[in-house]
């Protein structure tokens, strides 16, 4: 058993790299590091689900743990890493409302403002300094992040890194907070899944069938099959 | 009566007959308990639909109520009646359903609405009667103007919803109590301010000026039974609405009634003036409601006024003149639409200069329309005469009796109530003689015909009722239990009589016996044509003038030249229209700002994603900032 106060360090040092990554998120616009930042962020939300099964001893943290790797450290990850190794853009440069750097002072204001609200509303119920209540301030802000991104950012496959930002933030409140029941949080990730699907027809227009896709991608160039 | 909806396309004329008959039968039942509990019977309560909480439908049918859903009663049942032979002519085929059943429904929302015990009730089914109107009115869908008279009249009655719902709003908000009862106390500003709403609301029903433009685009538009049910029966809902939440609810102070009788004034007097100019016949009679709910509401605001300066028996002198002026509006104004509707139908026009000697052609419509022209014009001993005679009464009594500045604003109002009479009569004269007259101006008065027996004994009805009350008038006040100082009508009405027959008499044995045979005077023309005769506009010319500056006439003046020191005339325009005056600096100028201010709401929908998501993304942020601040 590892002693719970260094589980306890350890986890602030993973909350503390998940808001470094969602941060990264928000202000990179390489389109093809973003996938590899998702999976760290992914993987940092494993570890948690990790160390908390260590503090309360829940097996359902283990479940979600090992979901939650299998899907978005694994399966979503790999499967958008193919699209973008196939599709020609590489970088996102256009935005809407916010450029990365206002985005960036955004997010600490909102952070500011979630963790004002929650020493509100807690008034007492649990300290400012407690540990979950840090997970709850850090996974609201992370959600609010990922929603600034679905705004700000113009492209499609951006848009939808920003969702699944905002889910990690959804799990990390329910893991510190309201932990969501396993069955839901299994059906959110099939959600993320699909949704992930889908986002290869919004890329180039949702009037189009599958085969039609493809044969679009193939006339503008979208698609390299021989690639090198 | 609703068999018609049911029936669908099934274009069958006996199903509209039946369904017309049904409408007759149920009109002849409501009068029957209404004059009961006008004669002394007991209210009536009924609840219909009470869950727990607040919301509850109930109607209480009291003297008020039972007078007003009379008027319905008699109006509904003579024009069910014209409409049984009106409908066959009508274009529309299998719509000719929805017209009957809609017109039922129409019937039954204001029944309905004077019956509500609770303003919920009231408010349910005054929303009914503005849907079922409104339906009504865009019958003729494709006609030329019925489109844009159609949302005229949706706009401004959902802007009168808007005003009672608002009222209602506030009331709740006084009482916490939809039911439509006393308020104890000296009026609140939150009372004042539910007068206010509702007046607005009534008043926008009613047609009173500046309020009134959706009527002149209305009725014409409309089929001429709805064009009837309008102006004689749904602007007096507005009136039941004024009169019942005045009487029942408020306590209404001085400057409540000087606010009504100034609107009412306004309207009688704008309202005769503008339907002198006039030569559409539809749009002339609902300028002339217009005028009618203006005197209406002259002896409802004399009435609070006097009922403020604590002389009771002189208020309710001027109350019944109010009411008994809505029953006689009602009766006199239906058989001038269905008889202006029945020459419409003849001639194919509403263009009274191409009319002109219908009374060769339709003897008995001209004699049912002179009968509706002589109430309307107060001429004695007509019903129109002795509900304006009560307002009358009640100005000459009471200016003796208020304060000086009253007095002062009595007197005016006194002397434009005296005028707005001997307009409506120059007005109607112009009618008659231009539309039944002299000789056919045009083709299609030459070719028309007279109508159908159906189509005159729903107006032949209303004439007598128009007679009927006049000569009873005091009889049938003292039988409501009321005691008026108003002379007796059978008696003015021998006398009248008395002295055509002497006068008659006179003539006969004073005149000579020769009989000459020839044409009138023409200017020296060898023979008289339609053209030379004096026409409605030449009628109206001198009143035209004696009210130009109302009237904002607009001169323009288009020339092109070919050079440019503008020496050499090549062409040009030069135009002399009468200026919509509401329309074009109220009513457009309110529009415009309102499709500025959609236009700039509207960018709000800009279609894109991102814009949703940041909506989004901010409310959720003031609802995070709203909760750390609300704890």
């Amino acid at each position: 058993m590892i002693d719970p106060i260094i589980v306890t360090d350890l986890i602030r040092v993973f909350l503390v790299f998940i808001i470094i990554t969602a941060a990264y998120i928000i202000s990179t616009r390489n389109l093809s590091s973003l996938v590899t930042v998702y999976a760290v962020q992914s993987l940092a939300l494993v570890f948690i689900a990790l160390l908390l099964f260590q503090i309360e001893g829940s097996t359902t943290l283990l479940a979600i743990a090992a979901l939650t790797f299998t899907t978005k450290v694994l399966i979503i990850p790999h499967f958008i890493g193919t699209i973008q190794e196939k599709i020609r853009i590489k970088s996102d440069i256009q935005f809407h409302f916010l450029t990365p750097i206002k985005s960036l002072f955004l997010s600490v204001v909102l952070m500011l403002v979630v963790y004002i609200t929650f020493v509100e509303i807690m008034d007492g119920a649990s300290a400012p300094d407690d540990l979950f209540f840090f997970g709850a301030v850090i996974g609201i802000s992370m959600m609010l992040m990922g929603m600034m991104i679905i705004f700000s950012r113009k492209r499609a496959l951006t848009k939808v890194l920003g969702f699944l930002s905002m889910e990690n933030g959804a799990l990390l409140f329910g893991l510190f907070i309201t932990e969501l029941p396993f069955m839901i949080e299994f059906l959110v990730v099939i959600d993320l899944i699909i949704l992930v699907l889908l986002t290869t027809i919004l890329i180039v227009g949702l009037d189009s069938t599958i085969e039609d896709y493809h044969e679009r991608l193939q006339r503008f160039h979208l698609w390299e099959d021989d690639l090198p | 009566m609703l068999i018609p909806l049911i029936a669908g396309h099934r274009d069958r004329n006996v199903i509209r007959t039946a369904s017309l008959s049904l409408t007759i039968l149920a009109s002849a039942l409501m009068a029957v308990p209404a004059i009961a509990i006008l004669l002394g019977g007991d209210p009536v309560a009924i609840t219909a639909y009470a869950p727990a909480g607040l919301f509850s439908i109930g109607f209480f049918i009291d003297k008020l109520a039972a007078f007003f859903i009379l008027i319905i009663a008699v109006v509904s049942a003579c024009i069910a009646l014209y409409s049984i032979e009106y409908v066959k002519h009508m274009e529309g085929e299998s719509r000719r359903n929805l017209f009957c059943g809609c017109m039922n429904l129409f019937i039954f929302a204001m029944v309905l609405v004077v019956a509500s015990a609770n303003t919920i009730a009231f408010f349910l089914f005054w929303e009914l009667m503005a849907a079922s109107s409104f339906l009504l009115v865009m019958y003729e869908y494709d006609g030329r103007g019925t489109a844009r008279a159609g949302i005229f009249y949706f706009v401004m009655t959902h802007l009168s919803t808007l005003f009672v719902l608002f009222g209602i709003i506030l009331l709740w908000v006084e009482t916490g109590s939809f039911a439509i009862a006393s308020l104890t106390g000296a009026p609140t500003l939150m009372v004042t301010l539910a007068f206010l709403s509702l007046f607005l609301g009534f008043s926008i029903k009613g047609g009173i000026i500046p309020f009134h433009k959706w009527l002149p685009y209305a009725h014409p538009a409309s089929p001429t039974p709805i064009s009837a049910l309008m102006s004689a029966v749904m602007l007096k809902i507005a009136v039941y609405g004024l009169i019942r939440f005045l009487i029942t609810v408020f306590s209404p102070e001085l400057w409540w009634g000087i606010l009504i009788l100034v609107f009412g004034t306004i309207s009688g007097v704008l309202g005769v003036i503008y339907a002198l100019k006039e030569h559409n016949i539809k749009a002339m009679l609902a300028y002339s409601s217009i005028e009618n709910i203006g005197i209406i509401f002259m002896g409802i605001g004399l009435f609070v006024i006097l009922s403020a300066a604590d002389l009771p028996l002189l208020a309710t002198i001027a109350l019944l003149g109010a009411l008994f002026h809505s029953l006689n509006h009602a009766i006199f104004k239906s058989l001038l639409f269905l008889t202006a509707g029945s020459v419409i139908k003849a001639t194919h026009t509403r263009n009274i200069e191409q009319m002109g000697g219908l009374i060769h052609r339709m003897p008995k419509t001209a004699g049912l329309f002179f009968v509706g022209s002589l109430g309307v014009a107060a001429i004695p001993p007509l019903n129109g005469f002795a509900s304006e005679l009560l307002i009358l009464i009640a100005f000459f009594t009471s200016v003796t009796e208020v304060e000086p500045l009253v007095k002062v604003l009595l007197f005016v109002c006194l002397a434009l109530f005296a005028m707005t009479s001997a307009l409506t009569t120059s007005c109607f004269v112009k009618a008659f003689g231009t539309v039944f007259l002299g000789m056919p101006r045009s083709a299609r008065g030459e070719n028309a015909h007279e109508v159908k027996a159906l189509m005159l004994i729903g107006p032949g009805i209303l004439a007598v009722a128009c007679v009927f009350l006049g000569l009873f008038a005091l009889q049938i006040i003292v039988w409501a239990g009321f005691s008026v100082p108003m002379p007796d009508m059978l008696l003015v009405g021998l006398l009248l009589i008395l002295m055509l027959v002497l006068t008659y008499v006179a003539l006969y044995f004073t005149s000579p016996r020769t009989i000459r045979v020839s044409d009138t005077w023409g200017c020296g023309a060898p023979s008289q044509k339609a053209g030379s005769e004096y026409t409605a506009h030449g009628f109206s010319q001198p009143l035209f003038m004696i009210f130009s500056s109302l009237y904002r006439t607009q001169i323009t003046n288009d020339r092109e030249f070919y050079d440019e020191p503008r020496a050499i005339f090549k062409s040009g325009t030069a135009e002399i229209r009468l200026l919509k005056v509401f329309e074009e600096y109220i009513y457009l100028p309110i529009a415009m700002q309102f499709r500025r201010l959609a236009t700039t709401i509207a960018r709000i929908q800009n279609g894109c994603l991102d814009t949703y998501v940041l909506y989004v993304f901010i409310t959720v942020i003031a609802l995070l900032v709203f909760l750390g601040w609300s704890v």
